[in-house]
């Protein structure tokens, strides 16, 4: 196998220093193709102790005397350190660690190589086609169809096979529309909200250009979702731009939406920060959370600089713009930025977890992130390829999935009988979007997974979550179905630092996760309880 | 009754009340020698009671005919009253604005409280100091109760018992108390049974510009170390602000007469300071700009969480010196009645199991700041609403609950009571039918007699229905010392208190309410296995008796 070469120190003697609260790990190193390994010496009766190398965003080495540190940087914001004795040997296994945590190859990464005991391959790949959701928006209206126009992905590279599009537009007309918007992105459904009758959709930016072109069949699809809600609905264009930025995208032929052309429709600019300023934001505030020993103004002031909260608010404040459209309002809503694959899935993702009660349950929220992230085209491989440690210029970087999930959280804290996924479900997926032995979060689109049939060859982290033994883990104890819309207070007092995930390997062990594994415990106690009251009266 | 004459228009109908979180109200206004009623006369839930003495400020406007009047209450609350009629309007704000600032203590309304609940236990003599000794004196003999203060004439703002060690007789605690600021010399305020270390507290030593010493003091001091041992003087000012102290004729210890001490400056902030951080923090709370920079820097700029931060680090060292060196602790600032009790009392809470209990807690506030003689009545004064720049309001007390929140929130399981509980002790701290806060000190205390005219607090809360409220259902007794982090991302905003008539708490309560749903369900389903059980193997042992013959 073509790691061996990269490989240059098999195994080493080392320790392990995991954290601040855990004792070290003393024993044999080892770098394998996919993991650095730590087995403990005999006298130990510790487990291994295995970390994905895909895991680690940057690496420091010091050699000192006859033995070498190793400062381990992780995706999930965990720091390592590792005293190695021998210098060669500290040396050696930096560098095969730093040159197999880079590897850009899909197809060696390690979800094609993990054969989990009581997994079959293929199994949960096909739990959220989009026929599936189709089947859920047909029962509640006909003004809708399923298309296979991007069968073999020539329309839009990025979209999945079947998009849900409206009844009265063809699939010519979607061909041309698509060629009118930025990447092929032609405006699809997202959501149906049966309340009120109103769709959510999100496009790309229209490629109108500075001779600001104007494409019918676009505007006839426009014209058709409205039709296809209500007599005399409205509509309103969330651009994740601001106006500014939408009027510059023309000189590079993007654009926005022409008044006079879509009658009926609004334009709203609420501009999300994207891109390298969303990932220095997150360099900026992990740096600060990093440092426990700083006084509170200046760690008060960095979380101000860093303005990661301020992009929580933006990003919550413009999906409850969106949700209120649709449910006080009744107006259609298309949401759409630039590119239409960043921003504008956060937008579309949070205001249907506000509307729909059945996206906040956990196969509904899985699905929601199946449909609206990964099939959606969100581009995982390119944002996710580094975290907030890595040193190299960020390129694609940008943590936008972790946004979203940051907002999840921020309505779970606002609203804790509403989810029935507690912060664990948030936090794996965190972890799987940035280092996974699943296959789910590879590539950056359904073409590509085709391409490099993860589908068949690698595990579906959803079928690894729903087999997980700590199920427990991923729920809320406390959820009770509240069938009504949750509205999110956005004012910033209302907003939090997301502990559970930005100081998790910081600050000491006994906190909330304590009290929530107490409630747990008497939970599952009283399942066992309850089901045992039966035969114990019979 | 000499109210009447400060109320010119008792009743007005037709006012509107908006308040947070409810919907606006008609009905008609009474105002009483204590209260501001509004009642809308069709349903006894809509009524507001408000204690006059909950009123930090008030601004009118009038629009027309129409005035409003915006009451701001010492809780934090905000509430709007529409009144018809400009005559009306005035008369009534002039009312509240002289009966919300009354002078006299004796008018206050826990002189004329008459409660409409059994009293089973007079909270007055819950926690009596010789009770609280006796849980000492099984674990040593080094310290004595001393009654030198019975007529409180060496220490005004000491209670008449006080626990000294048993070598220092009542004359050289006299000595002892020329010496220290305000009579406040050093008394026991903790023991710690694990290894007989103790904090003390005390006023800072007059020693002067001229180093001022006295022999009764060093002894005194000197007593309460075991041979050999070294101690630490925690003094709560910064060393800048020590030595300016001696200026005007205070001071700190000098390291030459207290051979065996080690002196650690802290620096934790007094009076108008704590004051100005709250008026700016609850400013920014109530700050409607929507903008998340404006709001971060307006929560810096209060300095609020830095306060909370440096209390806190103070008591950890305090409980640090105690549990991990083994060596025992003096605390004192200038007076000794502020930052003093502050770090001294959550020292305790951090080393103390049974302070973490309802009934532990309830006696460190008693044993800790009424008898300790923090001056409530001067510090609770006001709050953060009022504009009149006093010399003596304070949050204090305000900053040590939030402090034990801290801790609360990081060790959920660690405490015997609730949020609730230390929300309930803020609020009646500024405004209470009760008499427990009243007074700056027991010697006040007992010449307005409040033992036999007004009701104790804690004969209220002690009831089983109220503690029911105040129970934290995550409870399980941990006798360990618990240590709180200070580093900044671990501390803060306690969002019950300041965002409380802000934000509506109605999820979280709800939440909170399913989590003791389960916890009692599950109690139920024990019960109930229990019982079972024991059914069945009565019935295994009679079918054995029953087979057997």
């Amino acid at each position: 196998m073509e790691f061996s070469e990269l490989i240059r120190t098999g195994r080493a003697q080392a320790e392990l220093l995991p954290g601040p609260e855990e004792p070290p790990l003393r024993g044999t190193l080892c770098v394998t193709g996919h993991h650095l390994l730590l087995s403990p010496g005999p006298p130990s009766t510790a487990d291994l102790w295995l970390l994905l190398l895909r895991s680690v965003d940057s690496i420091e080495k010091r050699v000192a005397g006859d033995s070498g540190t190793i400062t381990l940087r992780c995706k999930d914001l965990r720091v390592l350190q590792l005293d190695i004795e021998g210098v060669e040997a500290t040396l050696d296994i930096a560098r095969s660690i730093e040159a197999l945590s880079s590897l850009e190859s899909v197809i060696t990464s390690f979800p094609f190589f993990y054969r989990p005991k009581g997994l079959r391959l293929g199994d949960a790949w096909h739990f959220h086609p989009p026929e599936c959701y189709y089947k859920r928006v047909a029962r509640e209206t006909n003004a809708w169809r399923l298309s296979e126009v991007n069968q073999d992905f020539s329309l839009c590279p990025s979209y999945p096979r079947a998009v849900i599009v409206p009844r009265a537009v063809d699939d010519d007309a979607l061909a041309r529309s698509a060629r009118f918007r930025q990447g092929g992105r032609f405006p699809v459904l997202c959501y149906h909200h049966a309340p009120s009758g109103t769709v959510l959709l999100r496009s790309s930016q229209p490629l109108t250009g500075p001779q600001k072109r104007r494409c019918a069949e676009d505007e006839d699809l426009l014209r058709a979702v409205l039709a296809g809600a209500h007599p005399g609905a409205r509509g309103f264009i969330v651009d994740t731009r601001s106006a500014q930025a939408a009027k510059q995208a023309r000189m590079t032929g993007g654009g926005t939406e022409a008044k006079a052309a879509y009658p009926g429709w609004k334009r709203l600019h609420r501009p999300l920060e994207r891109g390298r300023a969303l990932q220095e934001s997150f360099v900026r505030l992990v740096e600060a959370c990093g440092d426990p020993e700083q006084s509170m103004d200046r760690w008060l002031s960095r979380l101000e600089g860093c303005r990661w909260l301020a992009h929580v608010k933006e990003a919550l404040s413009t999906a409850c713009l969106a949700a209120q459209g649709m449910e006080r309002e009744g107006a259609c809503i298309l949401v759409h930025g630039a590119e239409g694959r960043d921003s504008t899935l956060l937008v579309t993702s949070l205001a249907q977890l506000i509307l729909d009660p059945l996206s906040r349950t956990i196969t509904g929220f899985q699905e929601l992130v199946e449909r609206e992230w990964i099939q959606a085209g969100h581009p995982f491989q390119l944002r996710c390829a580094h975290s907030a440690f890595s040193h190299a210029r960020p390129k694609h970087e940008a943590p936008t999935f972790l946004l979203f999930l940051d907002c999840v959280w921020q309505l779970g804290r606002q609203f804790p009988l509403s989810l029935e996924f507690g912060e664990g479900l948030l936090l794996a997926l965190f972890e799987h979007a940035y280092a996974s032995p699943f296959g789910t979060f590879l590539c950056n689109s359904e073409k590509e997974r085709c391409l490099c049939e993860v589908r068949t060859r690698t595990h579906s982290l959803w079928s690894g979550l729903n087999h997980l033994k700590e199920q427990r883990k991923l729920r809320n104890p406390l959820y009770v179905l509240n069938p009504l819309a949750i509205w999110p207070s956005v004012e910033p007092q209302s907003l939090r630092l997301w502990q559970g995930l930005f100081l998790r390997w910081t600050r000491p062990p006994e906190s909330s996760e304590v009290a929530w594994e107490k409630v747990w415990q008497i939970v599952t106690e009283r399942e066992k309880t309850e089901g045992s009251q039966p035969t114990a009266s019979t | 009754m000499e109210f009447a004459e400060l109320i010119k228009t008792p009743r007005v109908d037709n006012v509107v009340l908006h308040r947070p979180f409810y919907p606006a109200v008609e009905g008609t206004l009474c105002l009483t020698g204590h209260h501001l009623i509004l009642s809308s006369r069709q349903d006894n839930t809509e009524e507001l009671w408000l204690l006059h003495s909950n009123i930090d400020a008030i601004d009118k406007r009038f629009v027309g005919s129409l005035g409003t009047i915006i009451i701001k209450c010492k809780d934090f609350r905000i509430i709007q009253l529409d009144i018809p009629g400009m005559e009306e309007c005035l008369n009534i704000a002039s009312s509240i604005e002289a009966l919300s600032t009354l002078d006299s203590v004796t008018l206050m309304y826990p002189f004329f409280y008459r409660p409409m609940f059994e009293v089973i236990e007079d909270g007055w003599h819950s926690f009596l100091p010789e009770q609280e000794f006796e849980l000492y004196s099984s674990a040593t003999s080094e310290w004595r109760l001393s009654y030198v203060n019975k007529e409180f004439a060496v220490c005004p703002s000491y209670p008449p018992i006080v626990i000294v060690p048993k070598s220092i007789d009542d004359e050289a605690l006299r000595k002892v108390a020329t010496f220290r600021h305000g009579g406040r010399f050093p008394v026991l305020s903790y023991y710690h049974k694990k290894n007989g270390m103790v904090i003390m507290r005390s006023g800072q030593p007059l020693t002067g510009t001229n180093g001022r010493r006295c022999k009764e003091d060093e002894k005194l001091i000197n007593a309460t170390l075991r041979a050999g041992k070294r101690g630490y003087i925690i003094d709560t000012r910064s060393l800048n602000v020590a030595q300016q102290a001696r200026a005007k004729g205070g001071g700190f210890e000098q390291e030459a007469h207290y051979p065996q001490w080690r002196r650690i400056h802290k620096s934790i902030e007094r009076y108008h300071i704590l004051q100005d951080s709250l008026i700016k923090l609850v400013e920014a709370c109530n700050d409607q700009t929507h903008n998340m920079d404006r709001w971060l820097s307006k929560l810096e700029a209060s300095n609020w969480l830095t306060h909370v931060k440096e209390i806190l680090t103070t008591a950890c060292l305090a409980a640090q010196c105690i549990d991990r060196e083994g060596a025992s602790v003096l605390i004192h600032g200038a007076e000794g009645t502020d930052s003093t009790l502050q770090a001294a009392s959550l020292a305790q809470i951090i080393l103390e199991p049974r302070s973490r209990t309802v009934r532990g807690f309830e006696a460190l506030i008693e044993r800790e700041w009424l008898q300790a003689g923090h001056p409530f009545q001067q510090r609770c004064a006001q709050s953060a609403y009022c504009n009149s720049k006093q010399k003596w309001e304070a949050p204090v007390f305000l900053l040590f609950l939030d402090c034990v929140w801290q801790i609360l929130r990081q060790f959920p399981c660690s405490f015997e009571f609730n949020e609730h509980f230390l929300i309930m002790l803020f609020e009646h701290a500024y405004a209470s039918q009760f008499g427990t806060f009243l007074g700056n000190n027991e010697s006040e205390r007992c010449k307005l007699k409040l033992q036999q005219k007004t009701m104790s607090l804690w004969s209220w809360v002690n009831r089983p229905s109220e503690l029911s409220k105040f129970a934290n259902p995550l409870f399980e007794a941990n006798n360990l010392v618990i240590w709180p982090s200070v580093a900044p991302q671990s501390l803060q905003l306690w969002e019950g208190i300041f965002l409380r008539w802000n934000r509506s708490s109605k999820y979280v309560d709800e939440a909170y309410e399913e989590m003791v749903n389960i916890i009692e369900y599950n109690r139920e389903l024990q019960a109930k296995v229990n019982i079972l059980r024991r059914q069945l193997a009565e019935l295994e042992t009679e079918d054995g008796l029953r087979e057997s013959p």
